[in-house]
């Protein structure tokens, strides 16, 4: 019951907090930036779940204040932390045959269980993650130029993972600038902590779509698109998985909130040996990957 | 994996809350009077055809929303035209007051509700407008002035008022 308590007080802080920059998408970025001299605080909860077996359900938490220190350049930081909820959700390797799984059997593992984890007993445990900065710089309008274009670089520092991430984000408006396309382009470097005491290095290129539509004054809903290409050791090619679903915008004067859920398409390809014994279940990509479902809620307040 | 789905009707409920409607920082009459004191006004709104309206839509390049357009007579001459476009969030209401041959004589912000650009109430702002005819070019960062962080609420309402004039050369004028 510490998991829906702690749920439960993150969202009402997150409401009663509440009262107007504007995130139209809840995974894909838009080139809109907080104005020069202009401050925003945000409210991320982002919930995934579900994976090839077991039980597995992560609330992600996130707290940003973003400033324009410019028209076209906005800085942010944010605290990242998570509570995790993990029993038997990773096949085992099989003693006998390493690299492979022992067909029937599962442990208790994944990305966001920690290193040193005895996998036979259940992983309950909130945790702060990690601490970063984000700095987005725009280089095309999309309400004066033929294309929204701006660049976003973020570096991510935590006790488990270090990460760095660069993305292209591109914007086109339609109708009024009521219609609305996004695209972001990234690129991911982590480096996660192993159970020897080393780092993993991972690589991950993915790319998000949205299109969003002003069907109301204040309300825009949407579809959004997601397509996550991880790479081991950042040059071995393990897996692509998609995910897909619909997105729901409230912006008023002083806030907005995002609503938006993705659900992972039965069509993903995993590559190496590890990620095809390991992660691949029934056309999803699982393992200590992804997950599901995932539902995200943002919400923003300005100042 | 029921407690999951319990907590995701909570943000949904925080999504429902009312509508926010624009400001109205002036009424009709308030606007009349800003922008021709002392005069009176007789209505004479305009119901566009179609023909009207891909005319005005060609020689603007700006899309008509409304076939219906709000228009006054002013007593000694000109028009006062009551219009709206697309805010960020809202639709920003403005009039416009054309002296009898067609140029722009005053643009008066009436309601408006967004995060940023409240600036475009701005007297400065408004004023650049002051004189322009359907033959100005009505392009932001070129004859008019965008304001930084108020690009999208600029944009519209450049794109209006250019709408505007070329609806008093093809609806009015003659």
């Amino acid at each position: 019951m510490k998991f829906g308590l702690t749920l439960v007080a993150a969202l009402l802080f997150a409401v009663s907090t509440s009262h107007g920059h504007e995130a139209i998408f809840s995974w894909t970025y838009t080139t809109d930036l907080t104005p020069k001299g202009h401050g925003e605080f945000e409210q991320w909860i982002t919930t995934r779940w579900e994976k090839e077996h077991g039980s597995y359900s992560v609330i992600d938490f996130r707290e940003e204040f973003e400033y324009g220190v410019t028209d076209n350049f906005q800085l942010a930081i944010y605290l990242n932390h998570h509570y995790v909820h993990a029993n038997d959700d990773v096949p085992a390797e099989d003693p006998a045959h390493p690299g492979n799984r022992l067909r029937g059997a599962y442990e208790t593992g994944g990305e966001d269980v920690h290193a040193g984890h005895n996998p036979a007993t259940t992983f309950d445990s909130y945790h702060f993650e990690s601490v970063s900065l984000e700095g987005i710089y725009r280089l095309l309008s999309p309400y004066k130029d033929p294309i929204g274009l701006a660049l976003y670089f973020e570096p991510s520092v935590g006790d488990q993972e270090t990460e760095l991430e660069w993305k292209i984000l591109l914007q086109k408006n339609w109708l009024e600038d009521r219609l609305v396309w996004a695209l972001n382009v990234n690129y991911e470097l982590e480096f996660e902590k192993e159970d020897g005491g080393g780092y993993e290095r991972d690589g991950m290129f993915e790319w998000f779509t949205g299109l969003s539509y002003r069907f109301v004054r204040n309300w825009s809903a949407g579809l959004e698109f997601w397509n996550h290409h991880e790479f081991a050791d950042a040059t071995i090619h393990e897996h692509s998985a998609y995910f897909l679903g619909p997105t729901i915008h409230y912006g008023g004067e002083r806030w907005w909130a995002t609503l938006g859920f993705l659900h992972q398409l039965p069509i993903g390809e995993a590559f190496s040996h590890d990620n095809k014994e390991f992660a691949a279940h029934d056309g999803y990509i699982f393992g200590d990957e992804h997950e599901k479902y995932y539902v995200r809620f943002r919400m923003g307040i300005n100042f | 994996m029921k407690s999951e789905f319990a907590f995701i009707a909570l943000p949904i409920s925080a999504l429902v809350v009312p509508s926010a409607f624009a400001v109205r920082y002036l009424t009709v009459d308030q606007a009349q009077q800003a922008i021709f004191p002392g005069k009176s006004f007789t209505a004479a709104p305009v119901k566009l055809t179609s023909v009207q309206r891909k005319a005005i839509e060609q020689a603007s390049g700006v899309r008509v929303l409304h076939d219906e357009q709000q228009v006054w007579r002013v007593s000694g001459g000109g028009w006062f035209i009551v219009d709206e476009v697309v805010g960020k969030h809202e639709f920003i209401t403005y009039a416009a007051g054309l002296n009898p041959e067609g140029s722009v004589k005053q643009i008066e912000i009436m309601g408006y509700r967004e995060t940023y650009g409240g600036q475009i109430r701005d007297q400065k702002w408004r004023a650049q407008f002051v004189g322009k005819t359907s033959k100005s070019t009505l392009k932001l960062d070129s004859d008019i002035k965008n304001i930084s962080g108020a690009t999208l609420s600029c944009r519209h309402i450049t794109d209006g008022v250019k709408r505007l004039l070329a609806f008093y050369e093809i609806a009015l004028r003659h």
